[in-house]
């Protein structure tokens, strides 16, 4: 006969066991950092609570890992059906889920050698991974365990699309001009110009002297032709400030037929002049 | 009477187009595994129809009615709840295969090139995918997605709970497509690796601590790390995985593809989550076809202007060195009027301005008080060519916005050149001192005085 009492404190010690066979924990973490040359760099055991120092591994350095899987409270050890480890960079969000070996004792070893990554690392840079173990299982309750930061060698970052770049703002471009034409200063230009007035200074200077006469100029033979030439010139400055050539062609034409006649008289006059005829 | 009736028709039309919710169109196909049962999808189907989408049903091996019609589109949707469905109608059926396909099959204008000849048609398609090896998986692999081996559906030990470890809750990442704090969802389906493909949305990623396994037993936990030290597959596992996913194409139609059809069912929109609130299942799939159905973040641009700075008519020909002013109009469409509204939303908008390369390429920024106007003023480059305004503005989850205008750059042509350079002042006073002195020469010679001379001759003469 089983008292109710002890009955109910049996159930009880029962469900009492049974939660803590449901949940899994991880006993003796350890880790080694071993260099190429098989000489050990650092060891530790892990602490679940606090997280070491980051661990740093060179380009040929080898990172063993050690644990194993218990059932809590009996020391058991199991092998869950998940068993993984996680290699996150918090800050561009890559993942790596690299799953461990555990033998049905629950006893798991994990060995990550840097001189031939496993596919499963993320691509990294200089910023540290945060490496967790996540544990699953049919069975018992799951658990995460952060463990540690890893430092390792950055890795050459991977090919994007070709059309990758158009996804973003891409960077402006400014179209380089050529330099502007460089002018010499005012003064000296000035100065040219002034030398090459000179010659009129001294033709003035020189007919001042002599005294110019001009008594045919309102002659009403001359005056037409000197106007037209006159005009001729005048309309070679506007098509130098304005005009296009073919209206300079056209401008010129209709001048060019009173200059014609009127060059006509006026040379035959000044021909009667000078062959002495009035 | 026939007047009236159709201009009653006419009426009806009218008001259908008013009502269309969606860019792109309201007639909506629905292909329906027989195996699957409609009433279990009913929330997300009247939902549908709610917003104003008119929904056909098809079993998946019915011939009619068909897809397209001489290549034209029949529907603006079409929704593939077939992830099971196995392969197209047997061509040349075989006593031993015909009963095996003759179960469950597709009629002959279900194709994957079918499929992908409706989306370059712009005809948006929402696909759902099973752990099974279905055309659609194949399909799928060319959308950039990487399907885990057959049979492998997604498994997740996380959170604790009472259901299968193949029905695993999601986490819901905001995203502009998404309500704001959509609750998450029940999965239970396929999961997929993404490609690198830029064209992918990823809508709904896997949580960090589920995978693709077969297994249901703890024993089967050396044949994960086996799998996983195989070359070349790997594991499919963590958050970089997807469950749906969507992908915009050049011509802006959209697709999904999700990685379970329960997704959508009413059951999981039902289910509370292991913590008691309502799933997010009938919220997540009414955003998810919103987006794949082109309501949200669709943008267009309606017209682009260009002129010289100071003038308002768009010149037969630039002259390197001009100012120009470059005007683009950009309207979102808005689902809640059924109309396009002006938008001035766009911060990141650029402008280039190519001969082969871009020579320049500067922010297009909206303007301040005129919505959806986006203008930029800039200096032509001093090479001469056929240039091209090219606006390429391309986002996750938007509209990719496209236009390109064609003008050519010329160099001065001879009359535009400066006139009175200081540099030329020397040859400008050496011309004018020329022609002053002919027309001074010339006035001497005709009326000046020649006295002397004819004096000279008289005496010659007399001699």
């Amino acid at each position: 006969m089983i008292s109710p009492t002890s009955f109910c404190l049996s159930w009880l010690l029962i469900v009492v066991a049974h939660a803590h066979a449901a949940s899994l924990s991880i006993q003796s973490p350890r880790f080694t950092i071993t260099s190429s040359d098989a000489s050990q760099l650092r060891a530790d055991t892990l602490s679940l609570t606090q997280k070491p120092e980051p661990l740093t591994l060179g380009p040929s350095d080898v990172l063993k890992l050690t644990f194993q899987i218990t059932e809590t409270g009996e020391g058991n050890g199991v092998q869950p059906h998940q068993t993984f480890l996680r290699f996150y960079d918090t800050v561009s969000g890559e993942e790596g889920i690299q799953p461990v070996r555990v033998t049905p004792g629950g006893k798991a070893k994990f060995e990550l050698n840097m001189a031939r990554p496993p596919l499963s690392l993320p691509p990294t840079t200089d910023r540290p991974l945060a490496v967790s173990l996540i544990l699953g299982s049919f069975i018992h309750d799951p658990a995460t365990f952060d463990l540690f930061d890893l430092s390792v060698p950055s890795s050459a970052t991977p090919a994007p699309h070709p059309d990758k770049a158009s996804f973003h703002p891409q960077p402006p471009i400014v179209h380089t001009f050529h330099p502007e034409q460089k002018v010499p200063p005012k003064v000296i230009s000035a100065f040219f110009a002034a030398l090459v007035f000179a010659p009129w200074a001294v033709l003035l200077g020189l007919w001042s002297q002599v005294g110019v006469r001009v008594p045919h100029l309102l002659s009403p033979r001359i005056l037409p032709f000197t106007a037209l030439l006159g005009a001729f010139e005048a309309l070679l400055v506007w098509y130098w400030v304005d005009l296009r050539l073919g209206q300079v062609l056209l401008y010129a034409g209709i001048l060019a037929l009173p200059t014609i006649f009127a060059g006509k008289t006026a040379l035959a006059t000044t021909g009667e002049w000078r062959a002495g005829k009035q | 009477m026939r007047f009236l009736r159709s201009a009653l028709l006419s009426c009806l039309a009218l008001l259908a187009t008013v009502l269309a919710k969606s860019s792109s169109g309201d007639k909506v196909l629905v292909l329906l595994d027989p195996s699957l049962d409609k009433a279990n999808y009913s929330i997300f189907f009247n939902g549908l129809e709610k917003r104003g989408y008119d929904l056909t049903f098809r079993a998946p091996k019915d011939a009619s009615p068909a897809v397209a019609a001489y290549d034209v589109p029949n529907y603006a949707h079409v929704i593939l709840f077939t992830p099971d469905t196995k392969c197209t109608s047997p061509t040349n059926p075989h006593p031993s295969h015909a009963r095996l396909t003759r179960t469950v099959a597709y009629a002959s204008d279900i194709t994957p090139q079918s499929l992908v000849g409706l989306l370059s048609e712009n005809t948006n398609l929402l696909i759902t995918l099973s752990p099974k090896q279905t055309p659609l998986t194949s399909l799928a692999t060319e959308f950039s997605l990487i399907p885990p081996p057959p049979g492998t559906p997604l498994v997740s030990h996380h959170p604790k709970r009472e259901e299968p470890a193949t029905l695993v809750p999601v986490d819901v990442a905001p995203s502009p497509m998404l309500a704001k704090g959509t609750a998450p969802v029940w999965f239970s389906g396929a999961p997929h690796a993404l490609g690198n493909s830029p064209y992918l949305v990823p809508i709904l990623r896997a949580p960090a601590t589920s995978f693709a396994a077969d297994s249901t037993d703890d024993s089967d936990a050396a044949v994960i790390v086996d799998a996983a030290d195989k070359a070349g597959e790997g594991l499919w596992a963590g958050s970089q995985l997807g469950l749906v996913t969507g992908f915009q194409t050049f011509k802006n139609s959209r697709v999904i593809f999700a990685g379970s059809v329960d997704l959508f069912s009413d059951a999981y929109a039902r289910k509370p989550l292991p913590d008691g609130i309502p799933s997010g299942n009938a919220q997540f799939v009414r955003d998810v076809a919103a987006w794949v159905f082109q309501e949200n973040m669709v943008l267009r641009i309606d017209r682009t202007a260009h002129h010289r700075v100071n003038e308002t008519e768009p010149p037969e020909m630039y002259t390197i060195n001009d100012q120009i002013v470059y005007t683009a109009y950009i309207s979102a469409y808005n689902p809640r009027t059924s109309s396009w509204k002006p938008y001035d939303g766009l911060t990141d908008l650029q402008l280039e301005f190519t001969m082969l390369d871009p020579h320049v390429r500067t922010a297009l920024p909206p303007v301040a008080g005129e919505p959806g106007k986006y203008e930029v003023q800039f200096r032509a480059p001093d090479r001469h060519g056929v240039f091209k305004f090219v606006i390429g503005w391309r986002r996750k989850g938007y509209s990719f916005l496209h236009t390109s205008t064609t003008v050519p750059v010329v160099p001065p042509r001879h009359d535009e050149y400066p006139r009175f350079l200081s540099a030329a002042w020397p040859y400008y006073a050496g011309a004018i001192s020329t022609s002053v002195g002919f027309f001074v020469f010339s006035a001497l010679w005709l009326a000046g005085d020649v006295k002397g001379e004819r004096k000279n001759l008289k005496n010659t003469k007399s001699e």
